[in-house]
């Protein structure tokens, strides 16, 4: 019995040893880069990664990258496309599924088929006829062209999670209402829409993050610092060779802020909606 | 007249949805592939060549060389994210501050591929934190400049990658634990089974729905990937560590040549479509076998 309890004593500690290793190789790259956006080049030059900085440099270095980098006008930019483009989608998207779900539609499985197949295809394939028609229409390079297409990617995981939200939702709240006077789209707008802050917190968790750490079509449906989205300028400033890698590194923290806080705020519904994503 | 209303005023709903859609991500999927059959670097017209891009691409030793290393991205994520992502999980409660550990995997999850393109540079680079960490502990001669060294610059992104997704893992693992049937555990307990046949025996065939998405998910995420290698070397040096999501791109709008990277994005895509179908139906059919 004893020889038991001992071995299952080593067992444990054995296991706290590890999760412990563990958890710090994890928080070492986000510690001593924290620690690193504090520093001057000089300390980043002389000194190893864990020392203490020999003057707290935080505000000029946010100040580079905000300004001298460009990244100020990049965040801009991405929270306009990362906001709009995850609420209308979820406009769009949740008249369809209402359409889809409630009112009787012939042919609503192939048209939800139809809508849902968009995310099955890798990013790859959208590309280049993206790049071609932009440049024909005059949509490359423009802010208007980006929310159009950061709208129409969020589209079907959004239906997805509407259609699946609405299918619980009771047939006979929808005929009570109709019978009190209301059209369909007084219910959609009075019923429907203000029971649905799961499924809006968990499709715009998803889609404004999509859209904020998009680096791919930025990139090749725009060209210039005045439009192009948060992460390919954070991208074009990496691939820059600098000297200035303390002003990056807070570039990049806080390039992730809007990101992290949208995590802090609907953090209850990243694991729902993380089963949905793969689910579809 | 109203009744006509009545008929079309439903696939009015629909038809912004689907309108954006189309336009934007179904046209473009099928003209992708009517462009992988012609020459085409938007100066003059495309024309038509059959399948020669596929053949060139059959050929073309440094697509061989970006299918190669997509496969080491996705047998090595697999192994090692979900793995990990496992093992985060099923220990992490045994532990007090269990909350606490969970939060540190956690973190990696709201940073961008980008951000953590950006901070590896820096991790890897020639006075960053491994080769500082190797001279302390007296293996400086271990020290190289990581991100130009083929093959090990791809297997030093792949453990960024692990890094920043072991922690999407164990949540989804996390949920696949809380619904398991406790009885089921301890009666095995009480049979006299060990922690590790415990695991291997009960726990881990009765997670394997869990599984299946998180292999799914690991897989599909490894065969597109990007963004990682862009930024972190950028598929080089000489074209080493590109994966084939990165040939396309490079050969489409560096190169111009779009036949030919509209090509690869087909490749690509079969590849997606053929082993997720294979693996989702062994493993439901796995799944069958077990009830």
């Amino acid at each position: 019995m004893s020889i038991r309890m001992s071995f299952k004593k080593i067992s444990k500690i054995l296991l706290y040893a590890f999760f412990i290793t563990i958890a710090l190789l994890w928080l070492l790259p986000i510690g001593s880069s924290i620690l690193l956006s504090f520093k001057t080049i000089n300390d980043y030059m002389n000194q190893t990664f864990w020392q203490l900085p020999t003057k707290f440099n935080f505000v000029a270095n946010i100040e580079y990258a905000w300004n001298s980098a460009n990244i100020g006008t990049f965040i801009l930019n991405s929270i306009v496309y990362a906001t709009v483009g995850a609420i209308v989608a979820i406009i769009i998207a949740s008249l369809a599924a209402f359409s889809i779900v409630r009112l009787k539609l012939k042919g609503r499985n192939s048209l939800f088929g139809l809508i849902f197949i968009g995310t099955m295809f890798p990013f790859q394939m959208f590309l280049i006829p993206l790049y071609i028609m932009y440049l024909s229409t005059g949509l490359y390079n423009t802010k208007i062209g980006l929310i159009l297409f950061y709208i129409a990617i969020c589209i079907p995981f959004a239906t997805f999670v509407f259609r699946g939200f609405f299918i619980s939702v009771p047939k006979e709240l929808h005929e009570a209402a109709k019978l009190d006077g209301c059209s369909d789209l007084g219910v959609y707008a009075k019923i429907f829409m203000p029971m649905s802050l799961p499924a809006i917190s968990v499709v715009f968790l998803f889609q404004f993050t999509w859209v904020w750490n998009d680096l791919l079509f930025g990139m090749t449906l725009s060209t210039s610092n005045s439009v192009r989205p948060v992460m390919v300028g954070l991208a074009q400033l990496s691939g820059e060779n600098l000297t200035n890698v303390p002003g990056l590194i807070a570039g990049a923290w806080i390039a992730s802020l809007p990101t992290i806080i949208v995590f802090i705020l609907l953090r209850r519904y990243f694991s729902q909606g993380l089963v949905l994503h793969v689910a579809g | 007249m109203k009744n006509w209303i009545k008929i079309v005023s439903p696939y009015l709903y629909v038809l912004p949805a689907l309108a954006m859609v189309t336009i934007f991500l179904l046209w473009p999927a099928l003209d992708t592939g009517f462009i992988s059959f012609t020459s085409y670097n938007l100066l003059t017209p495309p024309r038509f060549i059959g399948i020669s891009n596929y053949i060139r691409l059959f050929e073309d030793p440094f697509i061989l060389n970006s299918f190669l290393n997509t496969l080491w991205w996705t047998i090595l994520t697999i192994i090692l994210s979900v793995g990990l992502g496992l093992l985060f999980a099923v220990g992490v409660n045994r532990l007090k501050f269990a909350g606490f550990f969970k939060f540190v995997f956690y973190i990696p999850l709201t940073l961008s591929a980008v951000v953590i393109g950006v901070l590896w540079v820096w991790i890897y680079q020639s006075n960053g934190l491994v080769n500082t960490i190797l001279n302390e502990i007296g293996l400086g001669g271990w020290s190289q400049t990581w991100l130009l060294n083929v093959p090990i610059n791809t297997f030093c992104m792949i453990i960024a990658w692990v890094w920043a997704t072991a922690g999407q893992n164990m949540v989804l693992f996390l949920i696949g634990l809380q619904t398991l049937p406790t009885e089921v555990i301890e009666a095995a307990d009480l049979d006299g089974a060990n922690a590790w046949q415990r695991f291997w025996h009960v726990t881990f065939p009765l997670l394997t729905p869990m599984t299946t998405v998180a292999v799914t998910m690991s897989l599909i995420n490894s065969l597109n990937q990007f963004n990682i290698i862009y930024v972190m070397t950028g598929g080089g040096p000489y074209r080493s560590s590109e994966t084939l999501a990165v040939s396309m791109y490079r050969e489409s709008f560096t190169m111009m040549k779009f036949g030919y990277g509209a090509a690869i994005a087909v490749v690509l895509t079969i590849i997606v479509f053929v082993t997720s179908w294979i693996y989702m139906r062994h493993n439901f059919k796995r799944e069958r076998d077990v009830y």
